[in-house]
């Protein structure tokens, strides 16, 4: 890293304990960030390293500890004390209005008006020199919910870093999981600005758990585990292994190997391809307007096959089009020889499809429902006598699961998703499909938010689920692991499967290729 | 990583908390509280201000005095139960004689021979009055009931109102039609099919335009509303030229739902036990019940797993339909009448039933017993109103103050058990 923080210490944060319900998110963590660095906070899911950005804005308010800012106590819990003394975050869900236009939002604080009404001229010409000068491309006419996330996610730095504001400049900028819905292409552009405002003397606290981000932009890195600090390095004089150590805890047994890698091979994947087994799924022509194009592609039983790409490609689209979720595909589907061409996904289950889709929350889990009925909701009808439940079946056979797919929960009937973990909510997810009748098995992103222990166990998921013979589609964006778990690879772009890659050429470098094709 | 034997994992149940605490941990038993204060605090202001006898007469020496049975024919005192005393015949010694009905309140005193009209009772703890109170609210909790099932599915029926009031007329239109000395075997299941057929009916209309235009049931069901009553105003005036529509055959209404038991009429609050419990199967034993808490918690999600969603929605409003039907021939039934205005303005109490009962507008929440018990605290309010003889002006006041109050408190204790974890 060719660049040189300044020695002296902006920020400290001395002993923060934070505690929600019975979870110590916190526990006494000290860590300094010096002026125009950019500082990682690193750690799995739940180690704190979010929790620990949101104190420091004034988001979350801390139970004990304190937070200084050139020697000045910041007052606890207060988000305007933190933005009066110069600290911004940049955070997902915040403060946006995805209705109003990108110079609207950028001038929320102060709309310059004339007389009564509003001064659009003036606020264009301030919304554009805000943000023109990180991303030109931007107009700051369309309405912000029409942007992609990283152009979104621009205004909210630009807005972070306006001068004119009512507190004057930042000096320091928390970016919590800013890459978590971007482009690589976008990411890049992300890290560049994260370098760009470290050398003009701003701090910036950069929350993430991909490894590569932190080696590509970070001059030190901060490691929490369950709630605690563990060290501070400087990245230049750190490696990958012992950072991964840092963050779970325990040695991973091949040094130099991408983390995933490691946990790949520690899940034991080996890559076999079963030239004769049946053909499972079969897409021939799979078209829907303006996300997917004519994609075809087989998978046999005992077969991962892995969908690569860039976020955007059309990959969640192209399985929700063969799931039979999109009303407007054509193409036709064969499911163990069973033609479920545009029938709905109430025929692909049936025919034994089962289908894990990207976003837990959203599209998977009913918060409201005990684990039992989140694992059952497909087959309840199955287990019922004419409609009527079978309550002693049902709980025989969600207790199966959760015990087959060692989910992590208090109870069956009492607990609701929420009060999972990420990983325990994605093998929940994962259990649902995995039923005597399933034969085909859609993943999307299934290791997306989830720490790394839990990761090798999906993985391990995977790997019988196509030694029990199942055909497994699978989409990820984590290149390691679709290297590593896929049997062969078809790589996306533009909605349009842009090629296979199978044995030796399935490399990194050759799905990026491929992937960038458009 | 760690290879674990999966028969290590410990599935527990969660403890179920005993006691004060987890008895109110439940909306219903929250609600049975509530009630039982509410009930309590009338009964001993009804016990301080209770119902004054009218008038006492003293029986001239001269006269005597025979019991009046059922046929209305005069039988010697002591010759007849209790219950079966219909009436006392005072005959005076100049020769003409006087009846004083139970019906109107009266009773004779042998021992004091006096006949006094009603003693003290409580003002709130009397049958009478509890029943009219359960009475009143079976007509909302039935339709509360399938309101519980659109409000689950983070729907909304604005409707219940109008369908109550189209279906009652329409049944009544046919009913009086119908010959007076009609069976009940034929008379009740006619009304029966008609009001919730109609009902069922308008709810399927509701249901189709929600899923099939992708209209916020809000808009649909508010326009609904309006037209539903329209339509209730126009038909008996087009045909009868009439607002009220009465004559029913006579089994329809006192043989059947103004039937006497146990000196009560009871017929509607049967109704509304046996619809309770037949929404608290559906909602929590049928895989169809499971699948409206599926969509009201995440109607995405419940497209990916499969969920038939839209025939779902359609099923929900269609019962609620039904339900409004079933609930408007019980009350015409009862009253023995038809009005153009029937069920004006009663989406508010049942909503405010459902709600008070626990379902959450957000949707994913609610049970049909909450309701129920929602629709009786209603009713309670208003009785405390009556007896408390407060303006009748003041009722909707202290029912809008009712509803804000009941979600706040259901929503600080969501808060509060969030916060436990």
């Amino acid at each position: 890293m060719a660049h040189r923080a300044d020695q002296t210490t902006l920020l400290r944060a001395t002993g923060v304990s934070k505690r929600f319900g019975i979870t110590q998110a916190l526990d006494a963590v000290s860590v300094e960030f010096r002026r125009g660095e950019v500082h990682a906070l690193m750690g799995e899911n739940g180690a704190g390293k979010s929790t620990l950005g949101k104190v420091i804005a004034g988001l979350h308010k801390q139970d004990s500890g304190t937070v200084e800012i050139e020697g000045h106590t910041l007052e606890p819990g207060s988000l305007d004390g933190a933005f009066a003394a110069g600290i911004r975050i940049v955070h997902q869900e915040l403060a946006q209005c995805p209705n109003l236009s990108v110079a609207e939002n950028l001038c929320l604080h102060a709309i310059p008006k004339r007389g009564l009404t509003v001064d659009f001229g003036a606020m264009r010409e301030r919304a554009a020199r805000l943000v023109h000068t990180i991303e030109p491309s931007i107009d700051v006419d369309k309405p912000l919910g029409r942007l992609s996330p990283g152009h979104r996610q621009i205004c909210q730095i630009a807005a972070a870093l306006d001068e004119e504001g009512p507190h004057g400049g930042a000096k320091v900028i928390v970016f919590d999981e800013p890459t978590s819905s971007l482009s690589i292409h976008e990411t890049d552009r992300l890290l560049g600005i994260a370098r760009d405002l470290a050398s003009s003397g701003v701090t910036v606290i950069y929350v993430s758990h991909r490894m590569s981000e932190i080696f590509a932009c970070c001059d030190r890195v901060s490691v929490l585990r369950d709630g605690r600090y563990v060290a501070t390095s400087v990245v230049a004089d750190i490696d990958e292994p012992t950072l991964v150590e840092q963050m779970i805890g325990r040695r991973i047994s091949t040094p130099g190997a991408k983390a995933a890698d490691a946990l790949a091979d520690a899940a034991g994947i080996d890559h076999h391809t079963p030239e004769n087994a049946p053909v499972k799924l079969r897409v021939r022509g799979m078209s829907s307007p303006g996300k997917v194009r004519d994609a075809s592609l087989e998978v046999r039983a005992g077969e991962v096959l892995g969908i690569g790409g860039l976020v955007g490609a059309g990959r969640s689209e192209l399985l929700d089009a063969i799931f039979g979720l999109d009303p407007l595909a054509t193409g036709s589907v064969e499911v163990d020889g069973v033609d479920v061409s545009a029938r709905g996904c109430r025929d692909s289950i049936g025919a034994g499809v089962g289908y894990v889709p990207e976003d837990r929350r959203m599209q998977g889990l009913f918060m409201n429902l005990g684990i039992d009925e989140n694992i059952l909701a497909p087959m309840m009808p199955e287990l019922a006598n004419a409609g009527v439940r079978n309550l002693t079946a049902e709980q025989r056979e969600a207790r199966q699961r959760v015990q087959r797919f060692q989910i992590k929960t208090a109870s069956l009937k009492e607990t609701t998703p929420d009060e999972l973990s990420g990983g325990n909510q994605q093998k929940l997810l994962i259990a649902r499909w995995m039923r005597d009748t399933t034969k085909v098995l859609l993943l999307d992103e299934p290791t997306r938010g989830i720490d790394v222990g839990t990761k090798a166990e999906v993985y391990r998921l995977v790997q019988e689920a196509a030694a029990d013979g199942l055909a497994v589609l699978l989409v990820s964006s984590e290149m390691p692991e679709l290297l590593a778990l896929s049997d062969r690879i078809l790589v996306m772009a533009g909605g349009q499967i842009r090629g296979e890659l199978t044995g030796a050429d399935m490399t990194q470098v050759n799905v990026m290729t491929l992937a960038t094709q458009e | 990583m760690t290879e674990t034997d999966p028969t290590e994992q410990p599935v527990s149940q969660a403890p179920k908390r005993r006691g004060l605490g987890g008895l109110l941990a439940h909306q219903e038993s929250g609600l049975v509280l509530v009630i039982l204060l509410m009930g309590l605090g009338l009964t001993v202001f009804g016990a301080l201000n209770p119902i004054k006898p009218k008038s006492l007469t003293d029986v001239p020496s001269t006269s005597s005095v025979m019991l009046i049975d059922g046929e209305g024919m005069a039988r010697p005192t002591g010759s007849l139960p209790r219950t079966e005393i219909r009436g006392f015949r005072v005959t005076y010694g100049s020769g003409g004689s006087s009846d004083f009905l139970t019906e109107d309140g009266w009773w004779y005193d042998s021992d004091t021979n006096q006949l006094s009209r009603q003693r003290e009772v409580n003002a709130f703890l009397n049958k009478a009055n509890l029943v009219l109170i359960v009475n009143n609210a079976s007509f909302i909790a039935v339709m509360a009931v399938g309101m519980t099932g659109v409000i689950i599915l983070a729907g909304i029926d604005l409707s219940v109102g109008s369908i109550y009031g189209l279906a009652g007329i329409v049944g009544a239109m046919v009913l009086t039609q119908l010959p007076a000395d009609m069976s009940v075997a034929l008379a009740v299941p006619i009304g029966l099919a008609l009001c919730v057929t109609v009902g069922a009916l308008c709810g399927l209309a509701n249901g189709s335009m929600t899923v099939g235009l992708r209209v916020h049931p809000f808009v649909i069901t508010l326009g609904m509303m309006a037209a539903l009553r329209g339509l209730t105003l126009v038909l008996p005036s087009e045909i009868y030229n009439r607002q009220s529509i009465s004559n029913f055959p006579e089994s329809f209404v006192g043989g059947f739902f103004r039937a006497e038991l146990f000196g009560v009429q009871p017929v509607p609050i049967l109704f509304m036990l046996v619809v309770a419990g037949c929404g608290w199967f559906v909602l929590s034993r049928t895989v169809f019940g499971r699948r409206v808490f599926a969509i009201g918690g995440n109607e995405t999600a419940a497209g990916y797993a499969g969920i038939p969603v839209g025939k779902v929605k359609i099923l929900v409003y269609t019962i609620t339909g039904a339900l409004s039907g079933l609930s408007a021939c019980l009350a015409i039934g009862y009253y023995g009448s038809g009005e153009t205005n029937a069920g004006n303005a009663y989406e508010l109490q049942v909503i405010a039933a459902t709600v008070i009962g626990g379902a959450s507008l957000m949707g994913g929440r609610g049970t049909a017993i909450g309701a129920v018990l929602g629709a009786i605290v209603i009713q309670l309010i208003n009785n405390a109103i009556l007896i408390l003889k407060i303006d009748q002006s003041y009722n909707q006041i202290v029912m809008g103050a009712a509803i804000i109050i009941a979600v706040v408190i259901d929503q600080t204790k969501q808060r509060l058990a969030a916060k436990r974890g």
